[in-house]
């Protein structure tokens, strides 16, 4: 029963939200507002060539164009885009070149962060730590960027966007916005205009990078919105493993989380996308405080035979507004989302995926799992489509709802659109409350009512936590765990 | 938003479009530029029989639209009435039909839908209420021409206790909508919307319905099958909501899709809203060909390919015409999938 007690114990020691602090470093900020002269100092800032600021500056003309869309199943009040900060970059000693220089008070946040992360310990510089390359995101500039070295004999780019836009321009230029171009949509369009930061990665033709890559983010200054974009290209035959995980401190005032992730795989290339999101969802009673997630994730198999897998656990967030897709382009090229949406308190998510059979002979997994708690909404939204050209096109869809009490919603809202006749899709969805003859048989067997509820639901997850890497599952499982406290008696 | 509006009003503004949410894949704005005049008006007696004349002498037609009609069954009444929606030409025009079952009622309503090779746009608005513990069972073949333009669209108002039973089974149109709305107040109220759509050429057909529960114990099953050939395309939009508090409510929903070309389409769109936690609510969708396995095992036992396809296909769809709990009426409409399948 050792990891009943754990997980008892975390969850009492998380009564008020771990992660909520806010730590003092010195930010040198924007002035608030947008407009292009804001464009142009982000870009200034960061010492970009003419180019990107032309491109930024595009993408803001095309924002001031574009509305806000409506059409999710979400409510929050009006977002005032002239009321933030859109860059915020800590005070570091024109960047660091070793750890010693790094802000004490910066590794700090990274040990309150409670990231029993052997990362903390790379980031330490510990001698004989395992090897995890992380690109560390503190309020939009990466501060520091571990085992470049290594990576870079196995001639992986591993790099802050920044960085790349300097260091190689020719890849970022071939590719950035190939996926997700500028005017995509509102949020994608807004992280065009004002993006602070992100990773780039770039894998060369038969390299099977040799570690998983992994950046936590974190937001950290007051009311300023992080504008993330990762980039990351798989060459022929390349494969990387991606994990991205988040927290951000306790605050009054929402923030706007718009980031852009694009991946780009070529022939025989695999790409493997992990997520764990617990930011701060907001007081559980009112709903204040939380963060806003519009993300837009794609990726697009453009080689023959590539794969690409995103695998989510989305906890936090008092809205969750993202939609990691597939556009499966190459012929044989496959595409996988597995995720776990867990609401609670006055959360609202909108979550699902896209997948875009435009090869023929593409196929496409969904493994959906949403639970809601609480006061929370939960929606499922979903496309799948075939193109007459896909001939050959699979596509298999599983959708489960799971509902704890008697004030939430959830809703299953997908897409099918076939358009050849030789492509097989399948639908399922189902949705229900947890057994009362599981719950009774399990709390007969001694168990308490909320551990026989958190024993179900594992139960009811387990497909998606299987398809995260270890070191992520581990941490997913508690996370479950924690996010529904207080949902149960 | 709404056609008969629209029609009324001779405005196509006002015609729903794919901008609309609930019209994305059956868009009339863009298709019709301008609404055409009301049509001529027709005898009713030149418009010859009806496919389900022969079941009742108790007949409705309504040719070309004009004005509303009603259909009453008394407490403890039982009958079987047939309506018929006539379109004849190229203009626009719109029905009432009000259909009321009072408690104990028990109706059997056969509903056709005939159009001849006119351009016309019609519209019928059609509002069922069930007293309590009265059935209606609603079987309704649609043959629209092909430049026809037709939405049928119902609204379902349920007391505790009544059943109500429905089968749409349609060859499409130019366009074509088949709309329903149930209130469904649970009370063990029972609710079947079954649909069946053949479709070839460049026809459309869009079933679409939307199911709230908003009591105790209530309990929806709906199935709806097709198949799609050369460039034609199908739409089901099937919604299932249920309201807090409306718990113990059992509602299925199955929607399965044969493609037999490669330029035909078919879009789908089976949504649950939920908002009580004590239910059992689950939807199936599958979009695909013929089992390669099924139709090979066929030909192995000497039957030729395209028999042996008729016969496959007749099969898939025959599971939704066996659940019309009227017989007669179950076997013209199987006649009817026979000779559409055929040829």
């Amino acid at each position: 029963m050792a990891a009943v007690k754990q997980t008892v114990d975390h969850v009492r020691s998380l009564e008020k939200y771990k992660h909520g602090f806010v730590t003092d470093i010195d930010q040198e900020f924007a002035p608030k507002g947008l407009n292009a002269d804001i464009v142009r100092f982000i870009s200034a800032k960061k010492d970009e060539p003419e180019w990107m600021l032309a491109w930024r500056l595009d993408a803001f003309e095309r924002w001031l164009a574009m509305d806000e869309p409506d059409w999710a199943k979400i409510s929050f009040p009006r977002i005032d885009y002239q009321d933030a900060y859109y860059y915020a970059a800590p005070k570091a000693k024109a960047g660091p070149k070793s750890l010693d220089e790094v802000d004490p008070d910066l590794l700090e946040t990274y040990k309150k962060l409670g990231i029993p992360l052997r990362e903390q310990e790379v980031l330490a510089g510990v001698e004989g730590a395992p090897k995890y390359a992380v690109d560390a995101v503190f309020d939009s500039v990466s501060v520091v960027t571990t085992f470049k070295k290594e990576l870079a004999q196995a001639g992986v780019i591993f790099c802050s966007m920044s960085e790349a836009i300097r260091e190689h321009p020719e890849l970022v230029r071939k590719h950035l916005g190939s996926v997700v171009p500028v005017s995509d949509n509102y949020f994608a369009c807004l992280n065009s205009a004002v993006f602070s930061d992100g990773s780039f990665v770039y894998v060369p033709p038969g390299v099977r990078c040799p570690m998983e890559l992994s950046t936590y983010f974190r937001i950290n200054a007051e009311n300023s919105g992080q504008f993330e974009r990762t980039l990351i290209i798989a060459d022929q035959g390349a494969y990387v493993s991606y994990l991205e995980g988040c927290t951000a401190p306790m605050r009054d005032e929402n923030q706007l989380h718009a980031a852009v992730v694009e991946l780009v795989a070529l022939d025989d290339a695999e790409i493997k996308y992990s997520t764990v999101q617990n930011w701060y969802p907001g007081d559980p009673e009112t709903g204040k405080g939380g963060i806003y997630n519009f993300v837009t994730k794609r990726a697009d198999c453009r080689g023959d035979r590539s794969k690409v897998s995103w695998t989510q656990v989305e906890t936090g967030s008092a809205i969750t507004w993202k939609y990691p897709s597939c556009v499966l382009r190459g012929e044989g090229s496959s595409g996988e989302f597995y995720s776990i949406a867990i609401t609670n308190g006055r959360q609202q998510a909108d979550t699902g995926t896209k997948m875009i059979h435009l090869g023929p002979n593409t196929r496409s997994r969904i493994i959906s799992k949403g639970i809601s708690a609480g006061k929370s909404t939960n929606t499922y939204r979903g496309l799948v489509s075939a193109h007459p050209k896909a001939r050959g096109a699979r596509n298999f869809t599983q959708c489960d709802s799971l509902l704890i009490g008697k004030t939430c919603a959830a809703h299953t809202v997908p897409y099918i659109e076939a358009r050849n006749g030789q492509s097989v899709f399948e639908h399922e969805a189902t949705t229900t409350r947890l057994s009362e003859d599981q719950l009774f048989y399990a709390m007969q067997r001694g168990l308490s009512e909320e551990e026989a509820v958190q024993l179900l639901v594992n139960g009811f997850v387990k497909d998606v936590l299987q398809e995260l890497p270890m070191e992520f599952a581990v941490e997913a499982q508690k996370l479950v765990a924690i996010s529904l406290e207080g949902s149960v008696g | 938003m709404s056609v008969a509006e629209a029609i009324r009003e001779r405005d196509a503004a006002r015609l729903p479009g794919k901008r609309d949410e609930d019209w994305r894949w059956t868009d009339l704005r863009g298709l019709i530029r301008q609404v055409p005049p009301p049509s001529a008006e027709v005898d009713p007696a030149v418009v010859g029989a009806g496919p389900f004349d022969a079941l009742t002498d108790e007949r409705v037609v309504i040719v070309n639209g004009l004005g509303a009609v009603h259909i009453g069954v008394e407490p403890g009444e039982a009958k079987v009435v047939v309506l018929r929606h006539v379109s004849r030409g190229d203009g626009a025009h719109a029905a009432r039909v009000s259909v009321e079952v009072e408690a104990g009622g028990r109706l059997t309503l056969l509903e056709s839908y005939e159009g001849d090779a006119g351009g016309y746009l019609a519209q019928a608005g059609l509002l069922f209420s069930l007293g309590k513990d009265a059935t209606l069972e609603r079987v309704v073949l649609v043959s629209d021409g092909a430049e026809g333009v037709t939405v049928s669209q119902a609204e379902v108002e349920l007391s505790p206790g009544a059943a109500f039973a429905q089968t749409v089974a349609t060859s499409g149109a130019r366009r074509q909508r088949i709309e329903v709305r149930v209130a469904h107040p649970g009370g063990h109220a029972g609710l079947r919307l079954d649909g069946v759509y053949i479709l070839d050429g460049k026809r459309h057909a869009d079933l679409t319905s939307v199911v709230t529960h908003a009591g105790v114990d209530g309990a929806t099953d709906q199935l709806a099958k097709g198949v799609v050939r050369d460039q034609a395309r199908a739409v089901f939009q099937g919604r299932i909501v249920v309201a807090e508090g409306a718990d113990r409510t059992d509602a299925r929903m199955g929607h399965h899709a044969l493609i037999l070309s490669d330029r035909a389409e078919v879009d789908a769109k089976p949504e649950l809203e939920i908002y009580a936690d004590d239910v059992a609510c689950a939807h199936g969708n599958t979009v695909g060909a013929l089992d390669e396995d099924a139709l090979f095992y066929a030909r192995q036992r000497g039957v030729p390919e395209p028999q042996a396809r008729a016969l496959l296909t007749e099969a898939f769809i025959g599971e939704v015409v066996d659940r019309i709990g009227h017989e007669p009426a179950r076997e013209i409409v199987r006649a009817w999938v026979s000779e559409r399948l055929g040829g």
